[in-house]
């Protein structure tokens, strides 16, 4: 597997192949820690501005301008603030954070730090997921190690300012990466999305004041402090700030965490050269989910001879989204019915069972696929398992129903070839006007 | 992973009064979760110190219940509806090693089902099932954030990655003189 | 989506902050008033925009997962829920519209995936809120062509039966159970399309209120006593008041061809003070109204120690007036407070016009009149409570005792961020409510009456128990409090204590909040009584003071007061009226058998003053009579008409015309449950003279007295088997602990005997054994 940056200097890829790289030694000595003793000199203001500057967006899927999130977090509230890290990483193809967390826990560590100074907290959770336990037992030592130098607790640097983090596991659900469910999770409960507003920023844990932020994102806050917000984003495009991780899986002969500035151009590029190309050389590519399974599937045509450029716009404009990065690349061997049919089993399977149409729907869009896996196909399906998904999208309380329904209405029509052969159907599936 | 239960079995769980017991040293780390958390929240610490009894008895069982509602000041049935809700929580016995292999996409178009197919048939089981010796349970779960590495499998909480039926057949026979 | 013709379109325009609703009519909508801050789905369907759903349920926390109330709201993207929608100045919300209907109909179509159509024998069908949608709809098509999910029919409790099945996981139950409840008993477990509402162990410990039955809107929790036995539709609905607990909750009686089969609460029937809020004892201990064992007819003991033998209505009646005469004013009249205000007065009236004597007593377990002698405040409502902020309780376990009350309690903390102060000599579980709780010494209200009427010393500290700061905490609370005070006062205080606490409630007041008073009586109309029956006696001065008796209904033992029913043993002439044979009647010479509440027309007073109805759902069975029919039998037969003419009407005018808190009332004002009327209680004027009694018992309270310690176990006053709970037969499964069978698809009942313990080999031979469960759920 490989983990290297291509179009830019290694940023967040800085230290993962340092020797003891997850060391605080080796953390300082590359430069760790002075963003914070940098923006412990500024005010909260000046470090929202900065990091509104940076154009940087939410890593966790969703894409949200985190400045903006910071800025929302009432300043005078009496209420004790929470600063949470988003390291649930459940989303099938994306798993960057995981090797984030592994080599250099500190930076995440230290980007916590500099969001609660900014947003007046002293406290920090880090939510990983149960499977994780490896990675909870390496940011156990690397909290451990950061107290120890005294950049946790009281008084950090001899300021006024005082912290401390603490990690806290999920146990197997998908949902609590969504960023309410997994504050139920960490009170203690469901894992239950809530019902927003009041969003996590006005009412979060506890009922109070709570910025989750995915992983990556407070990675790269010591960056944008060091650097300044303008040239970080200058990385990236004018919308989309900074560099990206993306997680590429499938179907490639260097799968792996590579680390490119946002609007890398061009996806084809970066599938067939920089990943090494198709698997075998000699089955050609079918189709790809750019950004983890939550996304619309493209087909080989959407991608080959497109330039398809690697941000957010980029993709939407492609017909696809960026989520979190998480690519799954499928050569033609891959029948895409049995594709979707393995992602709605997971959603199926996730679906928290809050809400009706995404706890019945996915149960129901199951069924039809095993009737159809088993043979019991009909050309009248394809039609029902659209409906059915826009019965579920944009009704469901949480974005996890749209998720659901994106993957199926996006492969009946990209790649309805893979369907007509299962429904034995010999015209068009499904009415091209819906 | 220890799939959501079926009604019928939650239904047979016999409740009792007894409550699990735990050394000085367990105590002392669950008390550990617990002050992570602002006092009146001490639920927080809910799923951690489950996965600790878990850790501690193979799975949840109902001495282990009772244990936390008493440890967390909450109702049995609280700690049955957050136990319920997450998949790594065993709600039966499990085998001593938890075989659990991935069945997302990545895996799956990796090489998965050969996997599974071998797997379930050297140790004789279907996937769910436990050994007769009780040595071995297989479950499929979902991604476990591994994809660049497919196809995997993560027994107890190690992670074993870029699997090949071959490498495979070695681990498992170092495992069954364990 | 299609833009939609405005023909098809209709439209709500709000506005706010009016708290009129005014309603013009526009070209294509409509304007509403509503109150600012208020909720779309209210809105709308207060103005006749009926927007399904399932999940939302009014003064519950909103929980926005059944995707049923979706609508249009301008310049809002999506569909939006109207359930979680506040409305704002000029918001334009569509709420039908072929888009709406379909989005509608998808979720509809959802649920009905895995819901069984079993309709036909479910005990809720007739009036599932689910099936009423979907009928309503017509016309839809089953696209769902495969396999249910599955599972078999079981029973949570004794008495909450279940299916799994038909669950929506609209989470109304669980809710019910830990905001009412305060109980948290029933939860959901596992996740996704498993998802069921159920317990640990599968079994559920509870206080077993059946809130969670009544708030369901579909056959997945089902009375277990009613089950199977008719279909809703077929009962005749009685709306009539509780027989048992002093809130005096409105329920509906269903009845068909003679026989009660079931209480209710719902809505849909009552629009009562208490909504759909029941407790186990009002929901499922009817069944003594049926019960084999019922009197039937009345009977002569012509003997001292010989056999009752049935008499008809005309011989006995002679017989016990020829007797009663006799005896002339040494007979003595004892009411329970179980009657209804019509047989009380009667009673009374018996009394003072028949037999010309004041030997007159209600058989309460305390005299209350001390309270509304000394009343310096209005008794509180029951909304009152609700919106109350601050709340004072001491003494009592509303919790056991005043169910209703207790959830008022409850959703005032937790809704309404009230304060509750408890003070009590035992942790009860109200407590987990409390923002204070004050642990006394057991015996030590006396001191906490001296507290509240004078103030607090450190003698009066140490004779409770308790520190002076905590006394002080409480002025500080109650000087602060803005917003309504009440004061509850629990029947276990001594009379003296009691007296003092109402008369010195008025202190209390201030500019910033008002008082009031709720006393925690223990019978269904123990005020009521008391209103009727002015000048009464003791019940150990009148028996002992009498040589013959008359009495309505049965004395029971009461633990250290010397009053039981042996002591009717050496008189000469005992009469009772009464519904069963019971310890009382042994010592009768004549039992006239009455009928039950159900069997008659009367009124009720709660402990919040309100006099409501008592309906007649069934005719009196067997021969049985009213109360107060009986006694004016009785009466005219000794020469004395009071005139009813054997109508219920005449016997309230009579009330209205004779006590003063009652004058001017008229048995017609009183039909609608949802506007009570509360009665006139003289306020002021108090009489207190307790004092000097109270510091002399508190002179002598040791000061290291003891406290109790035990959070009492939910359910032991509820589930204690009495006369008439003991009918029915799940209570004695309940008086045993609940105890859980082996097979939980089998009736417990056929499992267990009545004292619980198990039935030899009868569940396995009637079990079905465990149906396997491929498809989870
Ligand atoms: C179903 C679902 C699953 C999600 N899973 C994750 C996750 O595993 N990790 C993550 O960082 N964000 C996840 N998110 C996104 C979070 O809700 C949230 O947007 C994110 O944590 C915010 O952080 P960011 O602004 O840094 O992206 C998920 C969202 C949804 C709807
Ligand atoms: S869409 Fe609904 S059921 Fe699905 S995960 Fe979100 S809240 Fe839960
Ligand atoms: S009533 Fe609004 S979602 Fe259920």
């Amino acid at each position: 597997m490989e983990i290297r940056a291509i179009g830019c200097e290694p940023l967040q890829l800085k230290r993962v192949h340092m020797k003891d790289g997850h060391t605080i030694k080796v953390y300082r000595d590359t430069g760790g820690y002075l963003s914070l003793k940098k923006a412990l000199t500024m005010t909260p203001a000046d470090i929202i501005e900065e990091v509104k500057a940076s154009a940087l967006r939410g890593r966790g899927g969703a894409g949200f301008p985190t400045g903006m999130k910071w800025s929302f977090v009432p300043k005078d509230s009496p209420k004790e603030k929470y600063v949470v890290c988003n390291a649930d990483e459940s989303e099938p193809g994306s798993f960057k954070d995981r090797y984030l967390m592994e080599r250099d826990p500190h930076s995440m560590i230290e980007g916590m730090i500099i969001a609660a100074y900014a947003l007046g907290s002293s406290t920090g959770y880090i939510y990983t997921r149960g499977e994780y336990k490896y990675l909870i037992d390496i940011m156990d030592v690397a909290l451990a190690e950061a107290r120890e130098a005294g950049m946790l607790g009281k008084n950090i640097f001899g300021s006024e300012f005082s912290c401390d983090i603490h990690t806290h596991t999920g146990a197997g659900a998908y949902i609590c990466g969504e960023e309410t469910a997994l504050l139920s999770s960490l009170e203690g409960y469901r894992g239950h999305p809530r019902m927003k507003p009041p969003f996590p920023a006005i009412e979060g844990l506890y009922a109070s004041p709570t910025i989750v932020n995915n992983c990556e994102t407070f990675t790269s806050i010591p960056q944008i402090i060091e650097m300044g917000g303008i040239p970080w984003r200058d990385l990236g495009t004018e919308k989309s700030g900074g560099t990206k991780l993306w997680s590429i899986s499938g179907h490639v002969k260097k799968p792996g965490v590579y680390e490119l500035p946002m609007g890398y151009a061009d996806m084809e590029k970066f599938i067939m050269e920089d990943c090494g190309g198709m698997l075998r050389d000699d089955k050609k590519l079918k189709a790809v989910i750019p950004g983890g399974s939550s996304v619309y599937i493209m087909n080989a045509g959407q991608i080959l001879g497109k330039n398809v450029t690697l941000d957010y716009e980029g993709l939407v404009a492609a017909g696809s989204m960026l989520g979190t990065g998480g690519m799954m690349v499928m050569d033609e061997t891959v029948d895409v019915m049995d594709t979707t049919k393995n992602l709605t089993e997971f959603y199926k399977h996730e679906s928290c069972g809050w809400c009706t149409p995404c706890r019945e729907g996915t149960d129901w869009l199951v069924k039809i696929f095993d009737r159809i896996a088993s043979g019991g196909g009909r050309p009248e399906d394809a039609q029902l398992m659209l409906d059915i998904c826009d019965n579920i999208e944009g009704k469901s309380f949480c974005p996890l129903g749209d998720a659901a329904a994106w993957p199926i209405q996006s492969a009946i029509k990209q790649v309805p070839d893979d369907f007509k052969k299962w429904l034995h159907a010999k015209t068009d599936i499904y009415a091209s006007n819906v | 992973m220890a799939a959501a239960t079926p009604t019928s079995y939650t239904d047979k769980i016999v409740k009792t009064d007894e409550v699990a017991e735990f050394s000085p040293e367990i105590i002392d780390e669950m008390n550990m979760h617990v002050a992570k958390y602002p006092l009146e929240r001490k639920r927080s610490a809910l799923i951690p110190l489950l996965m600790l009894v878990q850790r501690e008895r193979g799975w949840i069982d109902n001495p282990g219940v009772n244990f936390l509602a008493r440890f967390l000041d909450l109702e049995v049935t609280d700690v049955w509806e957050t136990a319920t809700f997450y998949s790594m929580f065993n709600l039966r016995p499990v085998g001593r090693h938890h075989i659990q292999i991935c069945k997302t996409l990545s895996c799956r178009i990796m090489g998965e089902p050969d996997i599974t197919e071998h797997v379930c048939s050297r140790l004789g089981i279907h996937p769910g099932e436990t050994t007769a010796d009780g040595k071995f349970t297989v479950s499929m779960v979902e991604c476990l954030g591994s994809c660049g590495t497919a196809p995997m499998m993560q027994i107890g909480f190690d992670y074993h990655e870029d699997l090949t039926i071959d490498k495979n057949d070695k681990r498992r026979d170092h495992q069954r003189t364990l | 989506m299609e833009r939609l013709a405005p023909s098809t379109r209709r439209n709500t325009w709000l506005r706010y902050p009016v708290l009129r609703l005014l309603r013009r009519r526009r070209r294509n909508g409509t304007e509403v008033e509503a109150e600012k801050g208020a909720t779309l789905i209210d809105v709308c369907r207060e103005n006749e925009n009926n927007i399904p759903a399932f999940c939302y349920y009014k003064d519950l926390a909103v929980q926005a997962s059944c995707r049923m109330c979706l609508v249009r709201i301008d310049k809002m993207p999506k569909l939006q829920t109207s359930c979680t929608i506040k409305v704002t100045d000029g918001m334009a919300v569509t709420t039908a519209s072929p888009e709406i209907e379909k989005a509608q109909r998808a979720m509809g179509e959802f649920l009905l995936v895995n819901h069984p159509l079993d309709c036909p024998v479910c005990d809720r069908g007739g009036e599932c809120e689910l099936q009423e949608v979907i009928f309503d709809w017509g016309d839809v098509e089953e696209r769902f062509t495969e396999r249910k999910n599955v599972a078999p029919e079981k029973y949570l409790s004794t008495i909450v039966a279940n299916d799994p099945q038909r669950c929506i996981l609209c989470k109304r139950c669980t809710r019910v159970c830990d905001e009412w409840m305060g109980e948290d008993a029933i939860e959901a477990g596992n996740r996704g399309s498993n998802t069921v509402i159920g317990t640990y162990g599968g079994w559920l410990d509870c206080s077993q209120c059946g809130n969670c039955i009544e708030v369901c809107p579909t056959g997945t929790l089902l009375d277990g006593v009613y089950r199977h036995e008719t279909r809703p539709w077929e009962l005749e609905q009685t709306i009539s008041t509780d027989t048992y607990s002093s809130d005096g909750m409105q329920l509906s009686i269903g009845s068909r061809g003679g026989a009660v089969h079931r209480i209710v609460a719902r809505d849909r029937y009552v629009n009562g003070l208490n909504g759909e809020f029941l407790d186990v004892k009002a929901r499922f201990a009817h069944e003594f109204i049926n019960h084999p064992t019922r009197l039937k007819t009345p009977m002569i003991r012509y003997t001292k120690g010989g056999k009752l033998i049935p008499a008809t209505w005309d011989a006995a009646i002679q017989f016990v007036s020829d007797k009663l005469a006799d005896y002339g004013s040494s007979v003595g009249v004892i009411a329970s407070p179980r009657l209804t205000n019509e047989s009380v007065f009667t009673l009374k009236r018996f009394a003072t016009e028949v037999v010309k004597s004041n030997n007159f007593a209600v058989s309460d377990r305390f005299d209350i009149s001390s309270v509304f002698d000394n009343l310096s405040v209005p008794l509180a409502t029951h909304k009152d409570i609700r919106n109350a902020a601050t709340i004072l309780l001491i003494g009592g376990e509303p919790e056991e005792e005043q169910t209703y009350t207790a959830k008022q309690i409850r959703q005032a903390v937790r809704n309404g961020g009230a304060k509750l102060i408890v003070v009590n000599d035992t942790p009860i579980r109200l407590i987990a409510q409390a923002s204070q709780f004050i642990h006394v010494n057991k015996n030590s209200y006396d001191a906490f009456a001296l507290v509240l009427s004078d103030s607090a010393t450190d003698d009066l500290a140490k004779k409770l128990g308790i520190e002076l700061s905590e006394i002080e905490t409480l002025s500080k609370t109650l000087g602060e409090t803005e917003g309504d005070l009440i004061i509850m006062i629990g029947g276990d205080l001594p009379v003296e204590a009691q007296a003092a606490i109402a008369s010195a409630a008025a202190n209390y007041g201030s500019d910033k909040h008002s008082v009031s008073l709720l006393p925690l009586v223990p019978y269904n109309n123990s005020v009521g009584a008391n209103d009727m029956a002015d000048g009464k006696k003791s019940v150990l001065d009148v028996i002992n003071g009498s040589k013959a008796l008359l009495i309505g209904g049965s004395i029971s033992e009461q633990p250290g007061t010397g009053i039981s029913p042996q002591l009717l043993q050496n008189k000469e002439f005992v009469v009772v009226q009464e519904l069963f044979e019971t310890e009382t009647t042994q010592y009768a010479d004549v039992v006239f058998p009455a009928a039950s509440f159900a069997e008659v027309d009367g009124t009720y007073t709660n402990n919040t003053g309100f006099v409501q109805r008592v309906r007649k759902a069934i005719d009196p069975i067997h021969q049985t009579k009213p109360d107060w029919m009986i006694t004016s039998m009785i009466a005219k037969e000794m020469g004395v008409d009071f005139g009813y003419n054997l109508s219920t009407t005449a016997v309230f005018k009579a009330i209205a015309d004779g006590v003063p808190a009652y004058a001017g009332l008229r048995y017609p004002d009183l039909k609608d449950e949802s506007r009570p009327v509360q009665v006139k209680h003289k306020i002021g004027g108090s009489s207190n003279n307790a004092i000097d009694t109270l510091n002399t018992r508190v002179g002598s309270l040791p000061d290291n007295g003891e406290k109790n310690n035990v959070t009492p176990k939910v359910g032991h006053k509820l589930h204690r088997l009495t006369t008439m709970t003991s009918k029915t037969a799940q209570f004695h499964l309940l008086a045993h602990g609940n105890p859980k069978p082996e097979n939980l698809l089998v009736a417990p009942l056929q499992q267990f005997e009545l004292d619980g313990s198990p039935k030899q080999n009868l569940a396995e031979a009637v079990g079905a054994g465990d149906r396997s469960n491929p498809g989870g759920r």
